[in-house]
């Protein structure tokens, strides 16, 4: 397996580029973690996606906007994972707690062997405000399942009108990298 | 654009990675070109500095006159459904360009050691190839009353778009009533090109089985409605496989 992270040269606020490559069948392609930043703005992220035979190479690239009440900040990479229990053949780890547009998430995903088995979010503060209320409530499990049907290898891709959350995905993946996946 | 682009890369027997990664930096490289180019977020943006009435768009740069001639085509596509110079808050091609920026960080993909690929933006795909020679790329499409699960499968022609109320609420602009609306829960549009299938998924979901007529007549583009009952309503060629 070769990972190759490939952070953006460009200088844009809050923009964020990762690829890596997998040249084993059936297994979890991953994007590393990998992020930018400028000195006037904040979020960089990382996603990842999952399959199976197969492999893709996935490359993903995350862009990001800050929303118009944000404050102005700068952000480096992500925090490292927080707990890691392993037990058996599952494992479990919990990403770190993540900024997103709309609150603080965190998420937990499960593994046995290469497969992810459970993507859920170990914690959230959205501040409770409806809008970031209904957001969670709807694009939350769809990026749980995103990455639950991407390893599925029925289908390739999912279409949906989508509300991504960056920090999901950055949390996940700092999740998954504790894995060593 | 404030959104998550996934490209995913099929490659037959290839041992050196090093043309791929230079093809996906250049594919990354577009979408982020897009976002500095149009993301109407951004207020130094030319579309910002075009929506304030400070950039002529002829004297834009070239590629927003491509788009915004993009637009104009979708919106005569569409009989009016998606019309961008419709909104109170100023030109805005926001429900084409991101689909068209898939499409072209896509045509970077290209090469010799890729059988195929996909650009999925936010659940906008464009792809071409398939995971192995003889298939097709299969795509699920979100049911809008639960979206952990999927209305359907379909096969890919070359570019999907969906559009939806269910995830942002009511943020669709009905140019005809002059109001932000949803006629349908989600519409699905499939055809060779995902900037046009982006926007006219747009209009499917504001114009609701009207503009699934429409589709019905065009010979490139197909559609899906999913209504707020549930219930699947499509175009006779659209390809749904299960």
């Amino acid at each position: 397996m070769k990972r190759a992270p490939l952070v953006m040269m460009g200088t844009v606020a809050g923009l964020a580029g990762v690829l890596s490559f997998n040249s084993t069948p059936a297994k979890l392609t991953l994007g590393s973690l990998a992020s930018s930043s400028s000195g006037t703005s904040s979020a960089p992220s990382t996603t990842t996606t999952a399959s199976s035979s197969p492999p893709p190479t996935t490359a993903t690239s995350t862009v990001t906007t800050p929303p118009r009440t944000a404050p102005t900040t700068t952000t480096t990479s992500a925090p490292p994972v927080t707990t890691t229990t392993v037990s058996s053949s599952v494992r479990t780890a919990i990403g770190p707690s993540v900024d997103y547009n709309f609150g603080i998430l965190s998420v937990q995903v499960k593994v046995t062997g290469s497969k992810i088995t459970n993507v859920s979010i170990a914690s959230i503060n959205d501040g409770g405000n409806y809008r970031s209320v209904s957001i969670d409530q709807q694009a939350i499990p769809l990026l749980e399942q995103e990455v639950m049907q991407a390893q599925s290898g029925n289908i390739q891709s999912i279409s949906g009108a989508s509300y991504t959350s960056a920090g999901f995905i950055q949390s996940l993946q700092s999740a998954l990298s504790k894995l060593g996946l | 654009m404030g959104t998550i682009v996934t490209i995913d890369v099929y490659r037959g027997d290839c041992s050196d990675d090093s043309p791929l990664e230079a093809s996906l930096e250049a594919a990354i490289a577009i979408l982020h070109d897009a976002d500095v180019l149009f993301s109407t977020w951004k207020p130094e943006s030319p579309i910002s500095r075009i929506r304030r009435g400070e950039l002529d768009v002829d004297e834009a740069p070239a590629i927003i006159r491509e788009v915004l001639e993009q637009c104009g085509v979708a919106r005569s596509l569409s009989g009016g459904w998606f019309d961008p110079w419709a909104l109170p808050s100023g030109v805005d091609p926001t429900g084409l360009v991101k689909g068209w920026a898939a499409q072209r960080a896509l045509a970077a993909l290209r090469h010799d050691a890729i059988d195929g690929a996909i650009v999925n933006a936010a659940g906008d795909i464009a792809s071409f190839g398939g995971p192995t020679a003889d298939k097709k790329f299969r795509v699920g499409i979100i049911n809008p009353a639960n979206p952990r699960s999927l209305a359907c499968i379909i096969e890919s022609p070359g570019a999907v778009a969906t559009s939806g109320s269910y995830e942002r609420g009511q943020h669709l602009f009905d140019p005809r009533r002059g109001i932000f609306t949803a006629s349908v829960a989600s519409g699905t549009v499939v055809g060779p090109e995902l900037g046009l299938a982006d926007a006219l998924a747009t209009a499917l979901v504001v114009g609701g089985t009207e503009v699934l007529d429409i589709l019905e007549r065009l010979d490139d583009f197909e559609g899906l409605v999913i209504e707020s009952g549930g219930k699947l309503l499509t175009t006779t060629g659209f390809p749904i496989v299960s």
